[in-house]
């Protein structure tokens, strides 16, 4: 009984406490840090952490410090809304980032824009966040229809490496439906058979089943889809054990990126190509000490979760020093939304400027990063790295095309 | 041809696995009548025993189930002594409650403790599947079927053969009578809630060379496990193992000749079809 | 009804809570517990009075969400008209589920329910003409609404506030028509023996399925109200197994087959949660699991017996706490 009266007193009080003006700029990132998705939260923790270390230990910005309020919403979208309240209403957060899935970010964009408060998104990448003229919302990062344009592009100027055929295999989220949508789109324009068209549950167990089928249709390259890693993971794991043996494998979304790909897989992941997972520049120096350094503290390598989290917040920053702040919340949040629509930097990321303009799928977006499109790459596993192959400006490596397996 | 005799031989294999998770949930079902909704974590368990054997003092996952199995056993026979032993008498729903808290409990505990990365294991030997016939087998999980097919007739050997086996399945047909036989009901359950709880440890085990691993994977394990065992019939072995194999595959045709998106619904399908027609499951024992 | 008086005196705090409340996360919060408490009530008609443990109340809240959507979206039905609507169609949907899963006893029909809300949420997923698959339904605008002559802001929490109160109300009030009606009767001598009940001549199954129907159609109203208030609906968000179990959580802590136990049992775990989200990060569910199983333990008939003593001394001290 007493951890009742307790808690309701506990609540009560945190409810309640309505903080004076706080000195720090306080940035709020509703994050899941437990449930299904807690690696993902963890990793822009990090990030985010980071870099408002960064910007504090140079004086903060116009002498003030940064300040970042990460609240978990276990990849919930009731929970991501409970916490994206909390945060503008309670915690008095000047502008939001975070969100991590799609679903939550819908939930923070549309709460955002009725309390008018910035939000800028660093990683989800349904389009229609920043496709339903929501001005409240930016986003850094390209939409799922884009992720795909690297890959377009090196199957159209390599020499020999348009497809005779295309199995395409991807899951029944947003995620994977955009994606999948908009590469079968733009391979049936360039006259592709689509030989295989196949959606899977999220966190399927056994893939085999599909790719036994996929095997019967012998396609000239294998397209994979997975917004979940372990997904991923499987799915490659599962079509070279069956024995499928395309010119390429390609994976499209953040599983295949992640360094769990070479870990889990081993040989396996070997000449695996990565279209999307945009993590800056690697041969920009300015990216690479980044790397150095992310790797020095944490002990592991960044990849588009870091380099995102990291760049929203110098983004933000930016913003925040241009704005006329003057100690009216709403004032100020507005002042920071004219500052981001002002926008126009590089970031470890890349190129950032917010407009608005028409999306591959024919989606209008509204403050969206201009150079999007320049954003998608293509990286391939080679001895347990993922390097950058496609498109040559970004290129760390060369290429293995075709996969030698499939000369066997 | 190849590809029916893939899907069906992928299929009957995981659907082994599968039916290693729901005979540790049936067998406890019969004795006491609850639905131990943390039976998914204790699979989980299981896989983290396996992957932390590897990873700390290289145990080959499938030698490690000597050391898991017994410790789970205990383990089982603990939580029902200390915890569950009291809830017992309070019905079937406040048990169903518990057991979903302490499912709640236990993967968020593991989430503390491990974090949510995901984990595979490699083994050092069976990179390259086997292929007899063309037909591509993974070692894993062959080994893992074979294993599973061992301790399904150890159990099978206990159940029929010994004392406590028969006092097991007598308590299971008909409580009342076991106890005017004179059968130890209290001690009965204790052990038989061990003996769920090893073999739920044993099937995570056996799976976790094969699947991922996370803290919360018993979410997508529990539910894939009451399908198997309403489908055999609640509280029986055979109907359990049945079920399994009738799922995996189902499943696995399924996805290739209907439709891979319907994959999970075909099994739900057949799962409500085969309740219509017999209620209580293709082996039920009673109601 | 024993007595009007602690309706009025619940009815009374009820609409002095927007007063007292600090901000609108306070009212936000409150709002959760109102749909929470509805959803328990719609749970516990059904678990609690016949004794039809469901594990797949989402389905029901689900097709409530999305008919609540879609009306608005695709045929300008107002929200407001959706809910009931919603209310009404999950209500019809039930009739061929309870047809299918009653002639199913015990802990096969739980997990009937829980195989019927996996299908319901696949169709969700795939049916894209209808239910635009896993891109979902996103509401920018509510139509503008005038009442007493004076326009309804919904950028504010109180027109939520109010309509969630007002579904919560009738969730508690349905309930306590069933306790005392004829079919509440039926039920309980269901619960407590089927095949009794059977042999003096009940209708077991039309009893069992009329209350289902009512049952879904709180479910169904609670989630147009979801829709309504959340204003994006998507399958992962609204056919999620862990809803329906969170119903059944919210109805046992409380109470179940009481009239009063869905409120107090939202109230404890919203609260609950809450606490234990802010101040541990990471660990936090630890605590709400561990919660739970104290809680069957120490508690195994719900708190709402105890409730009433609670709710008084609680009273005097937030009373008396304002007062200092």
């Amino acid at each position: 009984m007493r951890t009742f009266v307790t808690s309701i007193f506990a609540l009560l009080a945190v409810l309640s406490s309505s903080p004076a003006l706080a000195q720090p700029l306080r940035i709020g990132a509703p994050q899941p840090m437990t449930g299904p998705d807690a690696p993902f939260g963890d990793k822009f923790k990090k990030a985010y952490g980071m870099a408002i270390e960064e910007i504090n230990a140079a004086g903060g910005v116009n002498g003030r410090k940064l300040e970042i309020v990460i609240e978990d919403h276990q990849a919930k979208n009731a929970l991501a809304a409970t916490v994206t309240e909390k945060l503008i209403t309670q915690e008095k957060v000047l502008v939001l980032t975070g969100g991590r899935a799609s679903g939550q970010a819908m939930e923070i964009a549309s709460i955002s824009q009725r309390l008018k408060t910035p939000y800028l998104v660093d990683h989800p990448s349904a389009d229609m966040i920043t496709a339903k003229g929501f001005e409240w919302v930016f986003r850094n990062n390209p939409t799922g229809s884009i992720y795909p344009a690297a890959f377009n592009d090196f199957i159209s100027t390599y020499p020999g490496a348009m497809p005779k055929s295309a199995a395409v295999v991807y899951d029944n989220t947003l995620f994977g439906k955009t994606i999948g949508a908009a590469v079968m789109k733009q391979l049936k324009a360039k006259g592709v058979a689509i030989v295989a068209d196949e959606a899977y549950p999220v966190n399927t167990l056994d893939f085999k089943p599909i790719m036994t089928k996929v095997k019967g249709t012998n396609p000239d390259y294998l397209l994979l889809v997975a917004v979940s890693t372990t997904d991923a993971i499987l799915l490659t794991r599962h079509a070279k054990e069956i024995g499928i043996r395309p010119r390429a494998f390609v994976g499209f979304g953040g599983g295949f990126g992640v360094a769990d790909m070479a870990t889990q897989l081993g040989p396996l992941a070997q000449n695996v190509f990565s279209s999307a997972a945009w993590s800056g520049n690697p041969n920009d120096p300015k990216v690479k000490a980044f790397y150095a350094k992310f790797h020095k503290q944490f002990g592991i390598w960044p990849h588009e979760h870091e380099v995102e989290g990291y760049s929203i917040i110098y983004i933000i920053a930016d913003a925040l020093k241009r704005a006329k702040l003057t100690g009216n919340l709403d004032a100020d949040r507005d002042a920071v939304r004219k500052a981001l629509l002002a926008t126009d930097m590089t970031t470890v990321f890349g190129k950032v400027k917010f407009g608005n303009w028409a999306g591959p799928l024919g989606d209008m977006y509204t403050n969206q990063n201009i150079y999007s499109p320049e954003h998608s790459v293509m990286a391939q596993w080679k001895g347990g790295q993922l390097l950058n192959v496609w498109p040559k400006s970004n290129a760390e490596t060369g290429l293995t095309f075709p996969d030698p397996l499939a000369l066997k | 041809m190849e590809t029916f005799a893939q899907s069906l031989t992928s299929g009957v294999l995981t659907g082994a696995l599968y039916a290693m998770i729901g005979i540790g949930l049936t067998v406890v079902f019969g004795v006491m009548r609850i639905i131990n909704l943390a039976h998914g974590e204790m699979v989980m368990l299981g896989m983290f025993g396996a992957f932390w054997g590897q990873a700390l003092w290289k145990l080959d996952p499938f030698l490690s189930l000597v050391l898991w199995v017994p410790l789970m056993f205990l383990g089982g026979m603990l939580l029902y002594r200390l915890l569950l032993r009291k809830i017992i008498p309070g019905g079937e729903l406040n048990t169903l409650l518990y057991t979903a808290g302490l499912s709640l409990l236990i993967a968020n505990l593991a989430l503390f403790f491990w974090t949510g990365d995901y984990r595979t294991i490699n083994l050092s030997y069976g990179q390259e599947p086997v292929r007899p016939f063309g037909i591509s087998i993974a070692v894993p999980l062959a080994v893992a079927f074979v294993v599973a097919l061992a301790i399904t007739g150890a159990l099978w050997l206990f159940l029929s053969r010994t004392d406590m086996g028969r006092a097991i399945r007598a308590t299971s047909q008909n409580g009342e009578a076991a106890i005017l036989m004179g059968v130890d009901v209290e001690r009965v359950a204790m052990i038989t809630f061990g003996l769920g709880t090893a073999l739920a440890g044993a099937a995570g085990v056996l799976l976790a060379p094969s699947l991922y691993l996370y803290p919360t994977v018993g979410e997508l394990l529990i539910v894939k496990c009451f399908v198997i065992v309403v489908l055999g019939g609640l509280g029986s072995v055979p109907g359990a193992i049945a079920g399994g194999i009738l799922l995996g595959v189902v499943e696995s045709l399924g996805a290739v000749y209907v439709s891979s998106t319907y994959k999970d619904g075909i099994g739900f399908v057949l799962f409500l079809a085969v309740l219509l027609y017999r209620p209580s499951g293709l082996f039920g024992v009673g109601k | 009804m024993r007595s009007l008086a602690p309706w009025l005196a619940g009815a009374v705090a009820l609409a002095a809570l927007p007063v007292f409340a600090p901000n609108s996360f306070f009212l936000h919060v409150a709002i959760l517990i109102l749909m929470w408490t509805l959803l328990g009530a719609a749970w516990n008609v059904l678990g609690g009075f016949a004794g039809q443990v469901s594990f797949g109340h989402a389905a029901l809240f689900g097709i409530g969400a999305y008919v609540t959507m879609i009306l608005y979206l695709k045929a300008g039905v107002s929200p407001w008209w959706g809910i009931p609507v919603g209310g009404l169609v999950a209500a019809l949907a039930s009739l061929p589920i309870g047809l299918v899963c009653f002639r199913l006893r015990g802990p096969y029909f739980s997990l009937a329910t829980l195989a019927v809300a996996e299908i319901v949420k696949l169709v969700a997923l795939n049916w894209e003409a209808v239910t635009n698959g896993p891109v979902g339904f996103l509401i920018t605008g509510l139509p503008p609404l005038r009442v007493f002559g004076l326009a309804v802001d919904w950028e504010s929490k109180l027109p939520f506030y109010v309509v969630a109160a007002l579904l919560a109300l009738a969730g508690l009030a349905s309930t306590a028509w069933l306790r005392t009606s004829r079919l509440g009767a039926y039920l309980v001598a269901i619960r407590e023996n089927e095949d009794a009940a059977e042999a003096v001549g009940i209708d077991t199954v039309r009893a069992k399925v009329m209350t289902l129907a009512l049952s879904a159609f709180l479910a169904g109203m609670g989630g147009g109200f979801y829709a309504f208030y959340f204003r994006y609906v998507d399958p992962d968000a609204v056919l999620n197994i862990s809803l329906s179990m969170e119903m059944v959580f919210i109805a046992m802590v409380g109470g179940l087959g009481t009239v009063g136990g869905p409120l107090i049992g939202a109230i404890f775990l919203t609260t609950v949660g809450e606490t234990v989200r802010e101040r541990f990060q990471v660990g936090h569910l630890i605590f709400y699991g561990l919660f739970m199983m104290l809680a069957i333990r120490y508690m195994p008939e719900g708190i709402w017996g105890r409730a009433r003593k609670l709710f008084s001394s609680l009273q005097a001290r937030v009373l008396g706490h304002g007062a200092a």
